[in-house]
């Protein structure tokens, strides 16, 4: 099937159970997939921007409102929304970064923080995960001790997953935020895999920042996400223009200088917002998923040689597995090599996971049925069966 | 202008993605259950009226 003459149809969510360890929390709700046909085209929400223009005060569609929902949502003062996380590191880096100044980031931080830091000269240094895989507010506090040492000052901001994107394990926010409060460094809360599917409290964490991603976990289009902030730090990060040119004279209102004036235009926000609803009420249902999750755990730590690489018990839907004594063993002599696996899950409909990976790979259960992750759960053993791996 | 043609291709469209949504939550065996197949077969009552409406408004 095609949409055009060169573009496939994208159906695997329809096909298939999509286990793809960034995607799971993008996909749309039925009200956002209404809103993308209706406002497909270029600057769709803008037919009703009116003085001041710009995109946070456009009453038509209720983007004003939102964007207070918004705020609310995440327990922060001020909220704008931005072409993907990254725009948000990206926005509060160039607002506090200076050539030079060093900047803490973690072990497991995503890279578009670490680009963040240097697109503005910073120089990244790294909180070291424990031998668990965590960030703790000990190993932070050490840090930073030795980065003030090192440069002779603090640390000038402070990057901090909650949840990181290798292992889906959790860190110790509000322990390395209440260390980075006593040495006065902003903390940014990266929300990419928690804002839009569980509840977060960003002031009662005590960050200056929460970041979140549309398409990553607000089942929305991509790029799209938000950056929230303290009514403190948005004056400084939301802060307006003050240019005038000199041959025109021009000056341009209240654009914001690092949202580059308005950012999502048309099919992103309003995606954003058709999915807004949902995704108020699916945090509330967040233990229901890790449930689900840890049905599909359960399963895989049942074939003998199998390792959960993530923390355990899991707190998160996202998990990264070490099948290289199991299912590894098997490709060794399997003509397809690792892509038995891969052949083998796509039978059972089962889609996601990088194509041949037998060894150490991720996959991501968020927004499954209670059918969906038992077949889920199922396949793996019925795989492990066939190849006659032995099974607990 | 026919605002009811242009309300119904909407009203046409936003059905076809509830039942592409449908698709998705019963995937890969799209088995469905009794209220589901009351709620597809509800939905595919409102597109064959969306049809007749189109004719209607389209090809007099």
């Amino acid at each position: 099937m095609k949409c055009t003459a060169d573009i496939d149809v994208r159906d695997v969510d329809e096909s298939c159970i999509n286990i793809d360890p960034i995607q799971v929390g993008g996909r749309l709700t039925a009200d956002a997939m209404k809103a993308v046909i209706a406002y497909g085209d270029g600057y769709s929400v803008c037919d009703h921007c009116r003085k001041p223009f710009r995109l946070d005060y456009i009453k038509k569609p209720p983007i004003q409102q939102f964007h207070k929902d918004l705020a609310k949502f995440v327990n922060m003062d001020v909220v704008r929304v931005v072409p993907g996380a990254r725009r948000g590191f990206q926005a509060v880096a160039g607002t506090y970064v200076q050539k030079g100044d060093p900047v803490l980031i973690t072990a497991l931080s995503h890279y578009t923080e670490v680009l963040a830091v240097e697109g503005n000269g910073g120089i990244p240094r790294e909180i070291p995960a424990n031998t668990d895989n965590i960030i703790t507010a000990e190993a932070a506090a050490e840090t930073i001790e030795k980065v003030t040492a090192e440069f002779g000052r603090s640390p000038v901001l402070l990057f901090l997953d909650h949840f990181d994107y290798q292992y889906g394990n959790e860190h110790d926010v509000r322990g390395i935020i209440r260390v980075a409060r006593q040495h006065d460094i902003p903390v940014v809360y990266n929300g990419a895999y928690t804002v839009g599917i569980m509840e977060v409290d960003g002031k009662g964490l005590g960050a200056d920042f929460v970041i979140g991603s549309g398409h990553k976990s607000m089942a929305s289009p991509a790029p799209s996400g938000m950056l929230a902030a303290t009514d403190e730090r948005a004056a400084e990060v939301f802060r307006t223009t003050a240019a005038r040119t000199d041959v025109t004279g021009r000056t341009f209102g209240i654009k914001e200088v690092e949202m580059m004036g308005c950012t999502l235009m048309g099919v992103t926000l309003v995606g954003m917002m058709a999915s807004f609803p949902h995704v108020k009420e699916r945090v509330k249902h967040w233990d229901e998923h890790l449930s689900r999750g840890r049905r599909v755990i359960e399963s895989l730590e049942r074939i003998v040689g199998t390792r959960i690489r993530s923390e355990m018990p899991r707190k998160h839907t996202l998990t990264r597995v070490d099948t290289l004594k199991s299912f590894d063993r098997i490709a060794d002599t399997h003509k397809k090599k690792g892509f038995f696996f891969t052949s083998e899950l796509k039978a059972r409909g089962i889609a996601g996971i990088i194509p041949g990976a037998t060894r150490v790979w991720k996959f991501n259960t968020y927004g499954l049925t209670a059918a969906q992750s038992d077949h889920l759960a199922r396949a793996f053993l019925e795989i492990a069966e066939k190849y006659g791996l032995d099974i607990e | 202008m026919s605002k009811r043609a242009i309300d119904t291709v909407f009203e046409a469209l936003f059905t076809l993605t509830d039942l592409r949504v449908m698709l998705r939550d019963t995937a890969p065996f799209h088995e469905l259950d009794d209220d589901e197949k009351k709620a597809a077969e509800e939905m595919i009552r409102t597109l064959e009226g969306d049809i007749k409406v189109l004719r209607e408004e389209l090809i007099r």
